[in-house]
């Protein structure tokens, strides 16, 4: 639960997503599309902004795809991998 | 009349197509020509062909007008049909040229690369290149004189069903000599993107076409109005580091092409957030573009009203 409080409030103050309150965000709170309307382009950024604050690199499509559905998957592949 | 800004473009379908013009009979014709009697033999029945497209097919003319129409404002009826003949002319002979290197091997064309030297510096930065090019001249002759690079060129590319032309590459039956990065895959490939510029490859994407109902565009002045152009490899650029270099091809003679090195554009880490934040390095590649077509106006190759919205077409 750590990971996504941490992730939501990255989220939003990395990705300028101001006018968004955490509160308004949970682990199922669907990143791209119609959640929280991050764009393919919002990926790229997205993936340098997860290898700063957690030292985490997404390296290709078969990582990213499962990771890349909520703000919970993401917050899963996070602590997996700085687990290992 | 409203112009193409982003915000219109992000309600616009694809308004281009890649879809083969000439049937898969017709296309095999040329093949046979060019085996039987090499390229002057394919460029006869070319010149007859086109003819016959343009003065018998009104939706040629229409789609080359969107263009010339911008390009030569004050011609007459005549000469805007001479026009259309010459750029689907020269349409025709980069399609032919294709062939012909496919089916007669590199060798039958010559391609002269200015900037060549440049270029490896470039790359010697290591930060992968990514090469933004347009539908102009013919850009697979760009592809294959990428060699000397010695490291993988990948493409964003889409490839439509009723696309029946050949890549050179085809007709021997070879590998694909780039990788083909697919812009309707996850996240419109960009995680791919990434990874091959990271790696310190080379990523060509197309600076002149929106794919789909792409939102990431901004508008620049190309030849006196807004268009709408893709500004994600400006993004990726910034994300990544990656130097961005613009390299087009011209026909220069019957057998010749020239690629140039046209402009090098660096994009800062974290320009800001937003299609205007990209703005200026977006516009340093349509001025290019415009260049180009100042010094080759029968080269450019979209036959599609760039400079039309949503709204336009009702």
């Amino acid at each position: 639960m750590a990971t996504v409080a941490k992730l939501k409030s990255i989220l939003i103050e990395d990705m300028n997503l101001e006018d968004i309150a955490p509160e308004e965000l949970n682990a199922d709170t669907v990143l791209f599309g119609e959640g929280l309307g991050l764009d393919s382009l919002d990926a790229v950024e997205l993936v340098v902004v997860i290898q700063k604050h957690f030292g985490v690199e997404i390296k290709d499509m078969e990582e990213g795809r499962p990771a890349f559905q909520t703000i919970g998957t993401l917050a899963a592949y996070i602590d997996e991998k700085t687990a290992a | 009349m409203q112009t193409n800004t982003p915000e219109n473009a992000a309600k616009t379908t694809r308004r281009w197509s890649s879809r083969s013009i000439g049937s898969h009979l017709q296309h095999q014709i040329f093949y046979v020509l060019i085996r039987m009697g090499g390229r002057r033999a394919a460029y006869l029945l070319l010149y007859l062909v086109v003819l016959y497209y343009v003065l018998l097919c009104p939706s040629v003319r229409r789609k080359s007008g969107h263009y010339l129409r911008r390009r030569f404002p004050g011609r007459g009826a005549f000469g805007r049909l001479l026009d259309c003949y010459r750029m689907s002319l020269e349409l025709g002979k980069a399609l032919v040229d294709r062939a012909v290197v496919g089916i007669l091997g590199p060798a039958s064309m010559d391609v002269e690369l200015v900037g060549r030297e440049r270029l490896l510096e470039i790359q010697a930065e290591n930060r992968g290149i990514i090469l933004v090019t347009a539908h102009v001249g013919c850009w697979q002759a760009a592809m294959s004189a990428l060699g000397f690079l010695q490291t993988p060129v990948n493409m964003l590319m889409q490839r439509e069903p009723g696309d029946i032309d050949r890549h050179y590459f085809e007709h021997q039956g070879l590998d694909c000599p780039y990788k083909i990065i697919d812009p309707q895959g996850f996240l419109g490939g960009v995680l791919e993107m990434m990874q091959v510029l990271k790696k310190g490859e080379v990523l060509c994407v197309m600076g002149d076409r929106v794919f789909g109902s792409d939102k990431n565009t901004v508008s620049a002045q190309f030849l006196g109005a807004e268009v709408a152009f893709p500004y994600s490899a400006y993004k990726l650029a910034a994300t990544t580091g990656a130097p961005i270099v613009v390299l087009l091809s011209a026909k220069t003679g019957p057998a010749s092409y020239r690629l140039k090195l046209a402009g090098e554009i660096r994009v800062p880490s974290r320009p800001g957030r937003g299609a205007a934040a990209f703005a200026p390095y977006v516009t340093e590649f349509v001025q290019v573009l415009e260049e180009y077509t100042r010094e080759q106006p029968y080269q450019f190759f979209n036959f599609y009203d760039l400079w039309s919205t949503p709204d336009d077409q009702g």
